[in-house]
């Protein structure tokens, strides 16, 4: 809310300047974010009045004017049509920086001199928009600085009201929280005058019929009245505090709203049909024009204000077009009434509707405050408008409204803040609130809370009370007490990403973070491909945009889009990862969340190599990347199975992973189309592991076995397979063939022409070792013609002699 | 006898040819072969030597030796400077070029968020904080009723939320990690004492908002927890992020799910707190928010806040590592270009 300083010293005559108010209050919760000097720009800006004015000779568009600040006469050239000879205009002289950055120079426009300029409101920031140089008002004395006949020496202050605090809403509001920092004194502006109409029950019937949404309906009418605009000073307050000005009835209503913080709204007295207005919800849906013109669908327990015959106005939010004050108006009902919050909040938010109104009744209105804010409009426009005011005013409910009371124990503030603050003290921050206080001696006191401010209802809001208004910076600084931590479930994920990340980053992968929401039309091309049912989505009912309806299922589209993105920009060696969650439905808790990691490799196998080996990489690069990191994580066996379950991935490129019979993991070559889709132009290889599934059985501490103390034998065997047998297999089987296989590994392995079609060559290298003595020469043969055998009946190969 | 001073001056003139001529080093040794060995020319004077009379041996016998001498260390001298090239030769031909770059990756890059977020989730575990996550998907009991925000509060204004499809309607993208309090507090009896990394969701997006980003939250609660200590928690935190000499403040705030609240301050990194852009002139930066556990939240775990008293804080993750890094739209977080991570 924007507050102008000026404003608020009429409520408070405080000693604070404007950087100090905005730093105290800041300080005490209310946070002031900006606090603007208004004159800033205006320096050589000065009244002036138009001695003579005549066309330009050279162009239509453009006037001549002289112009006289009291003492010099300048010759200006304007564009400007809306003045005549002997106006007041505000003149900016040559030098002058504007607000909107315009400097003035002396200047020869279509051959005349120009030694100044006449502003405009807008180029003064005065306005947002305006159709022609500022007229000032007839009486403007010529030469004197354009800040002070404006009213521009005065500070703009920015203050940001938290939820809670909706009595700040108002000039009223800020000053009273000042008072509370300073203990000076806030005095109401005085709200007396005659009452010289009829008695205002014999000009309209008020009945509330739901007092449950409206507490309190307080009303003041008046007669007489002419509709014009309202004063200046007013309407640039308005203006200053974003409200646009409309007239003087609608402008004092929008003043009071600003100064009071009471939301008011001004009837037509003659156009409410039966001269009634009644307070209730209605039975059933009716449509509604609201007065920016907008038909409204209302509902059922939508609070309105009716007349005789119908609505008049959405209470609290927004009046109607049928009742609202017009040129030819005379007679004006103001309604300065209380409404239940929340009734409200849920009205502006179901109509789609939120008002200056709407907005502080949700947050919260002095209840105590209708008969006040309905006097001060009534006072206020009767200073500027001749009118009559009707006699007494309508108050329904008023007589509920009370004071609360809450207990305090001046111990309890001791106990939350970890400092001592003195009775004394409590007691001096509860009067500078305004807040009476009982102490009876028990230890308890008895703290009465004014009606405006409805956020304190319990002690510990009067704790809270106490300890902003004595500052934070008096609060020590302690160490709560260490107590050995805990080592959660949730530590040891984090322990475990620790490293997964650091593993990847030392293989030369950089870390991606993306968006957990995936979608849009890619999505909906490429569904098939994505191995994925939309129908087991989870989604978001009001996505942000078309690419985030839903919750990814994988980490890989993301993934796959920076890659692509990346190519695009000439990086083509793509190595990320991502650690984050997937989403999906499941039929057991609603929907399921899984924390993945993904990773993705492009382009050559050794980025940057110089020995001239700018191999691609391929589906054994990222294979060489996701087994050594499950092994990283946790060491007990994986087994990599071919599957086909992946859609995303080529057929037979790709693989699961499985730990202790679960898949823990997948891995394989982008299939073509989705690198198509992409507009990726290599292949692309991708893995995916299940973080906690992947780690979920760390084995037990690995047991010490005793060292060879003999030498091993190493024999070499080449044999040729048909194409489809598993070397995995193969060397499982192997290693399995003899208890003196230490261990068997492939040197090996080509195809061609030599071998045949449909066949592979595999040379397999065996590692024979005894622990108790040096092999004979027929042990290792016997072992070699065991395996051979194996090779030859269980996978059908072929030993090579040569 | 003449002749033979003539003959030593003949082959001490035709032995220095020799070793001026020879290409190579096996040349050089031939010729010192043909000099020196036992039927070489020098050997054949020296004998001759022994042959002359008496009065004539000492002092061709001298001049001999003379001659000898320095054909023998000119050859020496030669062979050396010929062994010295070979070496230099051969040892360019071998030493390698240690400049080159090496086989294999460099390392790659952690992003800066997750690099923050880890500095701090090791900064609170080093003051006794265990890690709890929770859900992303929640339900609004446990993000915004059990946090003390009634329905119908314009406190949950102050977040906008997505709203995730479900029979219930219950269901949203947490807006904070806040919920994870509630869990955590359900689920243990005092001492708590935990922090909650996560992402969170909130629609916006802007140069300085992201519809989701990350929070780390943190949550105390014991019998004598007091809001000096939530005080003296953070301050020591500030100083072992931003630096032990950065100032920092304490002000008011409001959160529903704290009283009394506070925000934390540091002095604009920026502009030193002289005033900037990013601080909007006020030369601060917030930072974070916290708070005493508000004894409504204390009422929906069951937790007596007559025994039990404790503060909470979260914080953005983005926003303080925007700050560390001097990143200025947030959008180039999620954009994983490898020529921005590469910088971290």
């Amino acid at each position: 809310m924007k507050i102008p300083y000026s404003w608020l010293k009429e409520f408070i005559d405080t000693r604070l300047s404007p950087a100090q108010a905005q730093e105290a209050l800041t300080m005490a919760g209310v946070e002031v974010s900006s606090c603007r000097f208004l004159g800033e720009g205006l320096d050589s800006v000065v009244t002036a009045r138009i001695l003579e004015m005549r066309p330009h000779p050279e162009a239509d568009r453009l006037s001549l004017c002289k112009v006289t600040d009291g003492s010099t006469t300048f010759g200006i050239v304007c564009g400007a049509k809306n003045m005549k000879a002997g106006d007041a205009v505000a003149l900016a002289k040559t030098g002058a920086r504007l607000p909107n950055g315009v400097e003035i120079k002396k200047a020869k426009i279509r051959g005349q001199a120009s030694e100044g300029m006449l502003c405009s409101e807008q180029e003064l920031k005065l306005a947002e928009a305006s159709a022609g140089i500022m007229i000032l008002p007839e009486d403007t004395v010529p030469g004197k600085p354009i800040a002070d006949a404006l009213g521009l020496s005065d500070w703009l202050l920015e203050v940001e009201i938290t939820p809670n605090r909706g009595d700040c809403l108002s000039v009223l509001g800020v000053a009273r929280e000042i008072a509370s920092i300073t203990g000076e004194k806030v005095v109401l502006p005085d709200v007396s005058f005659p009452e010289e109409g009829e008695p205002i029950g014999d000009l309209v019937r008020i009945d509330v019929s739901d007092p449950e949404l409206c507490p309190r309906y307080t009303a003041r009418a008046i007669s007489g009245v002419t509709i014009a605009p309202s004063p200046d000073w007013m309407r640039r307050r308005l203006t200053l505090c974003g409200i646009r000005p409309i007239n003087n009835i609608v402008d004092v209503t929008n003043y009071l709203l600003l100064e009071v913080g009471q939301p008011m709204h001004a009837f037509d007295l003659d156009r409410l049909r039966g001269l009634r207005i009644d307070v209730r919800a209605p039975k059933e849906t009716l449509a509604f024009t609201t007065l920016d013109g907008s038909e409204r669908k209302i509902d059922p327990g939508m609070l309105l204000i009716r007349d005789g015959e119908g609505p008049v106005a959405v209470a609290g939010v927004m009046g109607g077009a049928n009742s609202e004050v017009v040129d030819g108006t005379t007679r004006v009902v103001f309604e300065s009434a209380h409404f239940s919050p929340s009734s409200i909040r849920r009205t502006a938010k179901r109509l789609g509707l939120s008002s200056e109104a709407s907005y502080r009744f949700e947050r919260g209105v002095d209840p105590a405050g209708t008969v006040y804010a309905a006097d001060r409009a009534v006072s206020l426009l009767s200073r500027f408008a001749p009118l009559s005011v009707a006699k007494g005013m309508i108050d329904a409910g008023g007589e509920s409204v009370k004071p609360r009371t809450v207990p305090f124990r001046p111990e309890r503030v001791n106990r939350i803040m970890g400092r001592v603050y003195a009775p004394g003290a409590c007691m001096e921050i509860f009067a500078r609130l305004g807040f009476p206080v009982a102490d009876d001696g028990t230890g308890t006191w008895n703290v009465t809370v004014p009606t405006h401010r409805f956020d304190i209802e319990r002690e510990i809001d009067l704790v809270e009370e106490v300890a902003r208004l004595s500052g934070y910076d008096s609060i020590p600084t302690t160490y709560p007490e260490s107590k050995a931590p805990e080592f959660s479930g949730d530590d040891r994920f984090v322990d475990i990403q620790e490293r997964a990340f650091d593993f990847l980053r030392g293989r030369g992968f950089s870390q991606a973070v993306n968006f957990s929401f995936v979608g849009g039309r890619t999505w909906e091309r490429l569904g098939t491909f994505l191995g994925f049912d939309p129908a087991d989505a989870v989604r978001l009912v009001n996505p942000i945009s078309d690419d985030a309806t839903l919750m990814r299922p994988h980490l890989l589209t993301g993934l796959l889009s920076n890659a692509a993105d990346n190519v695009r920009r000439f990086i083509d060696d793509v190595r990320l990862y991502e650690g984050g969650k997937a989403f999906g439905k499941s039929y057991v808790e609603g929907h399921f969340e899984e924390a993945r990691l993904g990773v993705i490799l492009c382009g050559k196998r050794l980025p940057g190599d110089w020995s001239g080996a700018d191999t691609p990489a391929d589906f054994f690069d990222m294979k060489g990347v996701v087994e050594p990191l499950l092994l990283h994580l946790c060491p007990s066996p994986v087994h990599v199975v071919p599957t086909c379950l992946r859609p995303f991935f080529e057929e037979g490129k790709a693989a699961d992973i499985l730990r202790d019979g679960e898949i823990v993991g997948w891995f394989g070559a982008i299939r073509k189309e989705l690198l198509v889709s992409f507009e990726l132009p290599g292949p692309v290889f991708y893995g995916e592991i299940r973080l906690l599934k992947a780690t979920a059985s760390p084995p037990p501490p690995g047991r010490y076995a005793p060292l060879p103390k003999f030498p091993p034998v190493f024999r070499d065997v080449a044999c040729v397979f048909p194409t489809g047998v598993p070397v995995g297999d193969v060397l499982s089987m192997v290693r399995e063939a003899s208890h003196e296989v230490e261990e068997a590994g492939v040197f090996d392995i080509f195809t061609g022409e030599k071998i045949g079609e449909g066949k592979k060559s595999v040379g397999i290298r065996v590692k024979l070792q005894s622990l108790d003595r040096t092999l004979t020469d027929a042990e290792v043969h016997s072992i070699h013609s065991k395996i051979v055998k194996l090779l030859e009946n269980r996978f059908g190969g072929k030993i090579r002699t040569s | 006898m003449p002749g033979t001073s003539e003959q030593i001056a003949r082959l001490r003139e035709e032995g220095m040819a020799v070793i001026a001529a020879a290409r190579s080093e096996s040349d050089l040794l031939d010729a010192k072969g043909r000099f020196f060995g036992k039927k070489g020319a020098v050997s054949g004077i020296l004998k001759g030597v022994a042959a002359l009379p008496m009065e004539e041996r000492k002092a061709v016998g001298e001049l001999a030796n003379r001659a000898r001498t320095e054909l023998e260390s000119a050859f020496d001298a030669r062979l050396s400077g010929m062994r010295e090239k070979e070496r230099l030769l051969r040892e360019g031909r071998d030493r390698i070029d240690v400049t080159l770059p090496g086989r294999g990756s460099m390392p790659g890059h952690r992003h800066p968020v997750s690099q923050t977020m880890s500095e701090i989730i090791s900064v609170f575990r080093r003051l006794g904080f265990s890690v709890q996550g929770g859900p992303d998907v929640e339900t609004d009991y446990y993000n915004f009723e059990a946090l003390n925000f009634p329905p119908e509060h314009p406190a949950r204004d102050m977040q906008d939320t997505f709203y995730i499809e479900s029979a219930a309607g219950d269901l949203v993208l947490r807006t904070h990690t806040s919920p994870v309090q509630i869990r955590t507090m359900e689920r243990m009896k005092p001492p708590v004492r935990i922090i909650a990394p996560g992402t969170v969701y909130r629609s916006d997006s802007d140069i300085t908002h992201s519809p989701m980003f990350h929070q780390v939250e943190g949550l105390a609660v014991d019998r004598d927890i007091t809001m000096a200590d939530l005080k003296g928690l953070l301050t020591e935190f500030c100083r072992m992020t931003f630096g032990p000499t950065k100032p920092v403040r304490f002000r008011p705030s409001y959160f529903p799910f704290t009283e009394p609240s506070a925000e934390m301050d540091i002095q604009c990194v920026i502009c030193g707190g002289s005033g900037c852009r990013v601080c909007k002139e006020s030369g601060w930066l917030e930072i974070l928010g916290a708070g005493m556990v508000d004894p409504s939240v204390f009422g929906f775990v069951g937790y007596d806040p007559e025994e039990y008293a404790g503060f909470a804080f979260g914080m953005g993750i983005e926003r303080i590592a925007m700050l560390r890094h001097g990143i200025s739209d947030i959008r180039l977080l999620f954009e994983n270009d490898i020529r921005f991570l590469s910088q971290f």
